[in-house]
C-alpha cells in the first residue's frame, strides 16, 4: 500500500482537512485570546453561515464571489445582536461562558431545527471538477477551502501586527487595564473581535456545508475539532491554530489511512490528553501567570 | 413559529433556551384538542444530533396515524371513545437516554404502547425498561438481540425487515445482477448499529463467495476520504454502504466517487433515497439502494400528499414504516377491545392477513432465528438513481 503516490495522496488529504479545521478554529481562537471567552456556540455560527450561503447561493443565484462573504458578513452582523445581550456579560469570565454558550448554542441549533427542518442538503458546488495529477487526485472544491484558509491566516496575521485596530486587539489581549490607561476603548475593540470571529466562522460553515452537508446540527462537529485544534496549538495562538490545524489534519489522514478511523481518534484524543497534563498552555500558547 | 434575530431581546432570549431545554420534540409536537377520554401513545425519537431526521420520520409517520383515527371519530374501546394525543420524548439516538425516557413514559405517562426509538442503540436501552413492565413497543433497529434476549421479546414487534431478513436476497440480487463483482468494501459506524448489522452482511456476502473488506469510523465523521483511500488500496469491486445513515451514505457516495471509485456504490440498508442524492448531487448517478417503499404506488403517495400538507421537508423512509405500523397496532386494540398490553400482543400476533396500509397483508416471522414470531415481513424495492431521482430497478419478494 505504501508508495509516492499514496504517501502524496496522503498529504493532500491532509492538507485539505487542515485547511477547514484552520478555518473554523481561527474565530474560536481569536474570542478566547481576546476576551477569553470559550465560545460553544461557535459551530451554531457555522451552521448560519452555511445557511445564509445556500439561500444566497443555490436559492437566489447571487453569485458565488459575492454570496460567500455577503452570507458570512449578514451573518456576524446579525451576530451583534447577541453580541449586545449574551457575550458582553461574559467577557472575561471563562468558565461561567462555557456554561451560558453551550446553552445557546443548544437554543440556535433547535431555532433552526424549527425553522429549517432536520434534512441535510447541500449547497451547490462552486466547482466540482475532480483534478488528476498524476496518480493523484483532488477535488478542486478543497483547493478552493486550501487557499481561503491560508488567505484568512495572512489576513488575520497582517491585521493584527500592522494595523491600529488589530494591535489594540492585541494590547486588549494582553492586558485590559492598561489597554484602556493607553486610550484603547476596549468595547469597540471587543465588538471588532467578535464580528471577525463570527465573520470567520460563518465563512467556515459555509465551505463546511458545501463540502458536506447542511443540517441544524452540522456545527457539532467543526466546534469540536476547533476545540481540539486550539488546545493543540494554544488558547489565543493564531500560529498555534495553523500548526494545530496542519497536526490535526495530516495526522487524521496518516492514521486513517494506514491504521484505520478509531486508531486515529484515539491518538488525536490521546495527544491532546497528553498536551494537557505536560504544557496544557499548548504548542505555541504562553503559560497563565 | 416566528423567531426573528432581529429581535432578539434577553426575554426572547431566555425563551429560546427554554425551548432548547425542554426539548424541540415537545414543542413541534402538535396538541390535539382536548377530549373527555385521551389515550396516551408513546413515542422515543432522535430529536436532536445526528438522528433527528429518522427521529423526525417516526414522530410523523405515527401522528399521521393518529390523525386520521382521531379524524374518523377515536378509537373505540370498550363503550368508551379515546382520543389519540401522541406523547414523544427525544432519546438523542443515544442509549442510557432511550432508557430515561422509556422509563419517564411508562411511569410518569402511563403510556402502554411506544413507537421507537430508531436504530439499534436506543431499541437495546430502553428494551430492559419496557419489557418487564408489559409495555408494547415497536422498534425497527437491526440488533438481532431486539428480538431474541432474556424477555424473550415478549412485548416488542420490530415492524420492518432487519438485515437479517434481506442480506441474503440482496447478496443473490448482487450475484445474479453483477457476476464480475468478487470483492466488496464496507465502511461502517462503529456503534452498536455499525456492529450488530454489519456482521450479518458480511456473513450473506462470504455465504456466496464474496472476499469483504470492513473499517470502521466514528459516528458523526464527515470526512471519509482517508478512509476511501485505505479501501481503494484494497481493490474491492463493490462499495456497500450498508446501514449509514443517510447523512453518512451520503457523504461517503459522494467523496468515494470524488477519490476516484468506479465501482458500483450499493447500500443494503436504511430507507429512503432521496436525502442521499441531497447529499450527494451529481454525484449520486448510478447508485443502488435497498428501500421499502415505493412513492408512486397508490398507498404511499397518499400518505405523502397527507405528509406534504402538514410538514415540510423531506419525507424520511421511516414515516411509512411507523405510519403502517402504528396502523397494526391500532386494528389490534380494535380488535382486542381492550387497552390490557397483553391482550392487544395476542391479538397482534394474530393479525396475519390484515391489510395494512404501506405494506399490505401483514406477515409475522422470525420464529426459528429468535425463537418468537414478532418480526414483520415485507416485500423490498432496489432503488437506481437515474437523472437525480430514485427508480425501482428490482422489487425483491422472498425472504
Amino acid at each position: 500500500m505504501l508508495s509516492p503516490i499514496v504517501l502524496v495522496q496522503i498529504v493532500v488529504n491532509g492538507v485539505g482537512l487542515a485547511a477547514i479545521y484552520i478555518l473554523v478554529a481561527l474565530g474560536f481562537t481569536l474570542l478566547f485570546g481576546i476576551m477569553r471567552v470559550v465560545n460553544f456556540a461557535h459551530g451554531a455560527f457555522a451552521m448560519l453561515g452555511g445557511y445564509a450561503l445556500y439561500y444566497l447561493y443555490s436559492i437566489y443565484d447571487v453569485p458565488y464571489l459575492v454570496a460567500a462573504p455577503v452570507a458570512a458578513l449578514f451573518v456576524a452582523a446579525a451576530a451583534l445582536v447577541l453580541e449586545r445581550f449574551v457575550y458582553r456579560r461574559f467577557y472575561q469570565k471563562m468558565f461561567q461562558s462555557m456554561i451560558a454558550l453551550l446553552g445557546l448554542d443548544m437554543a440556535i441549533a433547535s431555532t433552526a431545527l424549527i425553522i429549517w427542518d432536520s434534512h441535510e442538503r447541500s449547497i451547490k458546488p462552486a466547482v466540482s471538477d475532480i483534478l488528476q495529477l498524476g496518480g493523484i487526485i483532488v477535488p478542486a472544491d478543497k483547493l478552493v477551502i486550501v487557499a481561503v484558509a491560508a488567505i484568512a491566516l495572512a489576513a488575520f496575521y497582517l491585521f493584527t501586527h500592522f494595523t491600529r485596530a488589530g494591535l489594540a486587539m492585541r494590547a486588549a489581549a494582553q492586558d485590559v487595564e492598561t489597554a484602556e490607561a493607553q486610550g484603547i476603548d476596549t468595547r469597540v475593540t471587543y465588538q471588532l473581535s467578535f464580528f471577525i470571529a463570527i465573520f470567520m466562522a460563518a465563512l467556515a460553515g459555509g465551505f463546511y456545508g458545501q463540502t458536506y452537508a447542511l443540517s441544524p446540527f452540522m456545527g457539532e462537529r467543526p466546534l469540536m475539532m476547533a476545540f481540539i485544534v486550539v488546545i493543540l496549538g494554544g488558547m489565543g495562538s493564531i500560529p498555534g491554530v495553523a500548526l494545530g490545524g496542519l497536526l490535526l489534519g495530516l495526522g487524521e489522514s496518516f492514521l486513517s489511512t494506514f491504521y484505520g478511523s478509531s486508531v486515529s481518534v484515539f491518538v488525536s484524543f490521546g495527544a491532546v490528553i497528553l498536551l494537557l497534563v505536560f504544557r496544557p498552555w499548548g504548542l505555541l500558547g504562553t503559560p497563565e501567570k | 413559529m416566528d423567531l426573528r434575530f432581529g429581535n432578539f431581546g434577553f426575554r426572547a432570549m431566555r425563551s429560546l433556551l427554554a425551548v432548547s431545554l425542554t426539548g424541540a420534540g415537545l414543542a413541534l409536537a402538535t396538541a390535539p384538542a382536548v377530549a373527555q377520554e385521551e389515550l396516551k401513545i408513546g413515542a422515543i425519537a432522535a430529536l436532536s444530533g445526528g438522528g433527528t431526521a429518522w427521529g423526525l420520520g417516526l414522530q410523523r409517520g405515527v401522528q399521521l396515524a393518529l390523525d386520521e383515527a382521531n379524524e374518523a371519530g377515536g378509537l373505540k374501546i370498550g363503550g368508551k371513545t379515546y382520543k389519540l394525543k401522541l406523547v414523544v420524548f427525544d432519546d438523542q439516538y443515544n442509549a442510557a437516554q432511550a432508557k430515561v425516557v422509556a422509563d419517564r413514559l411508562v411511569t410518569q405517562e402511563k403510556a402502554g404502547f411506544i413507537f421507537g426509538p430508531v436504530g439499534s442503540p436506543g431499541a437495546l436501552g430502553s428494551l430492559p425498561v419496557t419489557q418487564p413492565a408489559k409495555v408494547l413497543q415497536f422498534v425497527e433497529g437491526y440488533a438481532p438481540a431486539i428480538l431474541k434476549n432474556e424477555w424473550n421479546a415478549a412485548y416488542v414487534f420490530r415492524i420492518s425487515n432487519s438485515n437479517r431478513e434481506f442480506a441474503e436476497p440482496i447478496v443473490k440480487w448482487v450475484k445474479a445482477k453483477m457476476p464480475t463483482v468478487k470483492k466488496i468494501g464496507m465502511i461502517a459506524p462503529n456503534d452498536a448499529t455499525g456492529q450488530a448489522a454489519v456482521p450479518i452482511l458480511v456473513e450473506a456476502y462470504k455465504k456466496q463467495g464474496y472476499e469483504v473488506w470492513v473499517d470502521y469510523y466514528e459516528r458523526g465523521s464527515k470526512e471519509f476520504t482517508p478512509l476511501l483511500v485505505r479501501m481503494l488500496a484494497q481493490n474491492v469491486d463493490l462499495f456497500e454502504l450498508n446501514s449509514n445513515a443517510p447523512g453518512e451514505a451520503g457523504l461517503l457516495l459522494k467523496q468515494a466517487r470524488q477519490v476516484g471509485f468506479k465501482g458500483p456504490i450499493l447500500q443494503s440498508g436504511g430507507s429512503g433515497v432521496d436525502e442521499i442524492i441531497e447529499v450527494a448531487g451529481p454525484l449520486a448517478e448510478g447508485f443502488l439502494k435497498y428501500d421499502v417503499i415505493d412513492n408512486s404506488l397508490p398507498a404511499v403517495s397518499t400518505l405523502l400528499k397527507a405528509y406534504n400538507k402538514k410538514y415540510s421537508g423531506v419525507f424520511n423512509g421511516t414515516s411509512p414504516i411507523y405510519y403502517n405500523a402504528a396502523h397494526i397496532l391500532l386494528e389490534a386494540i380494535r380488535r382486542a377491545d381492550s387497552l390490557d398490553t397483553t391482550k392487544v400482543r395476542d391479538e397482534l400476533e394474530k393479525l396475519g392477513g390484515y391489510n395494512a396500509p404501506i405494506f399490505g397483508r401483514v406477515i409475522w416471522t422470525g420464529k426459528q432465528e429468535y425463537g418468537n414470531d414478532h418480526q414483520l415481513f415485507h416485500a423490498f424495492i432496489i432503488k437506481e438513481v437515474k437523472q437525480g431521482k430514485g427508480v425501482v430497478r428490482d422489487v425483491v419478494s422472498s425472504p
